[in-house]
């Protein structure tokens, strides 16, 4: 089974963003990662390759240095081959973000010369959280597509995944090939090993520079507002748990919060 | 500063960092309450192959320069003392086997250890401690074997070990001449794994007696020739000192690191505990003692590399970095003040795990026996 996992790298979501002087999220000095959704894809694919054979190629779109040191992070953790792709567009919508990611899905076929079965992207990336890009993409391939998909196994007619849902989950059989968006899976993401990581850091990493049509996007972000600062509230200061708890019941009941 | 490093073992170190404080540092907390051996945590630590950089790339290594590992078991120790001593473990059990061992048995217990198993070092006896020439237990030759005879004490992961290098007296009239080394392994009948230690620090790594009655051994087993096991206990000990001292130092930082911290928020007199110049000047020689301690390990890993002699220079180390991380320690305690006392704070577990360092792997009086004798000379 040939796997496409489209990875993009992202802040740390750990760290805490703040707007810089231009208006815009200030990232200077803020570690970047992969995208948490798209390392429990590329643990996926690569544990359903390592039970069941195939390759697990990922694909990225970003400016070559910056986004290097992610790609060889998931060759570290078990992908085959890394492709990076010169951005179509700057500050580009979800829109012009999918119809990137389709043209890679084709050039990246034309480069390795084979079809992908399975196209996998996170559910969402942890920066944006728009949960719209791996559907879309779907649709500019036309191609079948389940979202937050927490297993996958190889099924008669293609694929049988697991998708999680509000009260639990639900198993669909999808022919190939596919789009599917993945979520948290029961299992956590591998850690690299010293040697894979070695090993990695040696990789060849084409970078592709004007493979990709550039995109004017529809949908251009105006400006980003901080969320409101906390209002300085009440302090409840009685002396013990007794006092504090009646008085903490008292404001909310004066708050008609109870 | 800490170590000068490439930028792969940046990398490394960066992966090693996150293992470290999202699998580790939390972790251990109640495993060193309960004194449980982390098992999973282990088991992960093996998958990242944090527990084979000893192990040579011929034998299916890693080929880490010594300063990038130095680096990488600092980062282990500051997340926990007792796991980076465990890791550690395999690396004074290979010692032994890659200073005085054949082709065999180095390619034998290297790849033990590359598989997932561990090695343990047993020079210790209850009568042989800083006197390790002091052992009783005997190695006698019987035809094509030989029979062990004897008890080990406080044996760093004897109870989990794959393998066991044992020191013997083969003649006991020879004194450190009669000692051998010799390779058990794990299963041998007559041996077994007494009385674990319920220690003070380092409760995460597993150390226990190791008794051999009547142990029934191949005579190749033998690690290098008949008499020369004192020497190869020495040798190993002149390397192992310097990565005892990196362990010391990753306690430190923590120290540092946890101290600072708090020194920085907590409020008293209505200004932050780090404004007092006494807090600074503390912080200030838990740093210069800490950065002190790894130029000296440096300095004794270059003397090593370039194949010139450095035993004075490890127990230098040893000694330097054992007495450092003790009192850095007792100074992180007194900084966090009540706080530091109790145990809802990480510090009184780096004062616990700190004291080891003064003791293990030759106390620091015989550090300075040997330091001092080697500046004196011949008297
Ligand atoms: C957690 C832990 C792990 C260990 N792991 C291992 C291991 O894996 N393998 C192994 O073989 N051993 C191991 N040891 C043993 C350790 O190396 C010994 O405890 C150490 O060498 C000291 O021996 P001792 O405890 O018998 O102390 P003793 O030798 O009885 O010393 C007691 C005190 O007297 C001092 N002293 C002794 N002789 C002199 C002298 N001539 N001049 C001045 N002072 C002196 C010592 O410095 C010390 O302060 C471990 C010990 C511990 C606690």
């Amino acid at each position: 089974m040939n796997i496409l996992v489209c990875v993009k790298q992202v802040p740390d979501d750990f760290a805490k963003v703040h707007l810089g002087e231009n208006g815009k999220p200030a990232l200077e000095g803020i570690d970047k990662v992969v995208n948490a959704f798209d390392t429990y894809a590329v643990e996926m694919a690569v544990r359903l390759c390592e039970n069941h054979g195939g390759r697990v190629v990922v694909a990225t779109i970003g400016a070559e240095e910056e986004v290097r040191p992610s790609m060889v992070q998931m060759i570290a953790v078990g992908a085959n081959q890394a492709y990076i792709f010169a951005p179509n567009t700057a500050d580009g919508d979800e829109s012009s973000v999918a119809a990137g990611l389709a043209e890679l899905v084709k050039k990246t076929e034309e480069t390795i010369g084979e079809s992908f079965d399975l196209i996998m992207c996170g559910k969402e990336s942890t920066d944006e959280i728009s949960s719209q890009v791996g559907a879309m993409l779907a649709e500019k391939l036309n191609l079948s597509f389940v979202s937050s998909v927490i297993d996958v196994k190889p099924a008669e007619a293609g694929l049988c995944v697991k998708q999680e849902t509000e009260e639990g989950s639900a198993s669909y059989e999808v022919s190939c090939p596919a789009v599917v968006t993945v979520a948290k899976p029961e299992y956590d993401p591998r850690y690299p090993n010293l040697k894979s990581k070695m090993a990695a850091r040696k990789a060849v990493i084409p970078y592709l520079s004007d493979a990709l049509t550039p995109v004017q996007p529809a949908v251009r972000c105006m400006n980003y507002q901080e969320p409101a600062k906390r209002e300085a509230g009440v302090k409840i200061q009685e002396k013990n748990a007794v006092d504090a708890v009646a008085r903490a019941i008292a404001l909310m009941a004066d708050d008609k919060v109870l | 500063m800490g170590y000068i490093i490439g930028e792969e073992a940046k990398d490394l170190l960066r992966d090693v960092k996150e293992f470290c404080e999202k699998e580790v540092k939390e972790q251990i907390k109640e495993y060193d309450v309960s004194g449980e051996w982390p098992r999973p945590i282990y088991e992960q630590a093996q998958e990242m192959q944090l527990h084979m950089m000893d192990v040579p790339e011929e034998y299916g290594g890693l080929g880490l320069d010594h300063i990038t590992q130095a680096a990488l078991v600092e980062q282990m120790a500051w997340a926990d003392a007792g796991f980076a001593v465990t890791m550690n473990g395999n690396g004074l059990a290979l010692k032994p086997v890659l200073i005085s061992g054949n082709e065999e048995q180095k390619k034998k217990c290297s790849e033990m250890i590359v598989n997932g198993g561990y090695g343990a070092f047993a020079l210790t006896e209850p009568d042989a401690g800083c006197d390790a020439s002091n052992g009783k237990t005997t190695a006698v030759r019987e035809g094509d074997e030989y029979v062990l005879n004897g008890r080990k004490c406080f044996i760093t992961n004897a109870s989990v070990a794959d393998f066991f290098v044992v020191t013997a007296m083969t003649d006991k009239t020879k004194g450190t001449k009669g000692m051998s080394a010799f390779l058990v392994y794990k299963g041998t009948p007559g041996l077994s794994v007494g009385n674990h230690e319920n220690k003070m620090g380092v409760r995460t790594s597993t150390t226990s007696d190791l008794v051999l009655d009547e142990v029934r051994i191949p005579a190749e087993n033998l690690l290098g020739e008949e008499g020369t096991g004192f020497v190869t206990a020495m040798k190993t000990l002149d390397l192992a000192r310097i990565w005892c001292a990196v362990i010391g130092v990753g306690v430190a930082k923590r120290c540092i690191d946890e101290a600072a911290a708090y020194a920085r928020q907590r409020v008293q007199f209505g200004a932050p505990i780090g404004k007092n110049q006494a807090i600074q000047f503390k912080m200030a020689d838990m740093e210069i003692r800490t950065e002190a301690s790894r130029q000296l390990i440096v300095h004794a890993l270059t003397l090593a590399d370039k194949g010139l002699p450095f035993s004075k220079e490890s127990a230098e180390a040893k000694c330097f970095a054992g007495d450092s991380v003790m009192q850095t320690s007792i100074d992180a305690v007194q900084i966090l003040g009540g706080y530091g006392y109790s145990r809802e704070y990480p510090v009184e577990k780096l004062m616990r795990d700190a004291k080891i360092f003064q003791i293990f792997e030759g106390t620091n009086e015989i550090q300075r026996m040997v330091v001092g004798r080697s500046v004196i000379g011949k008297i």
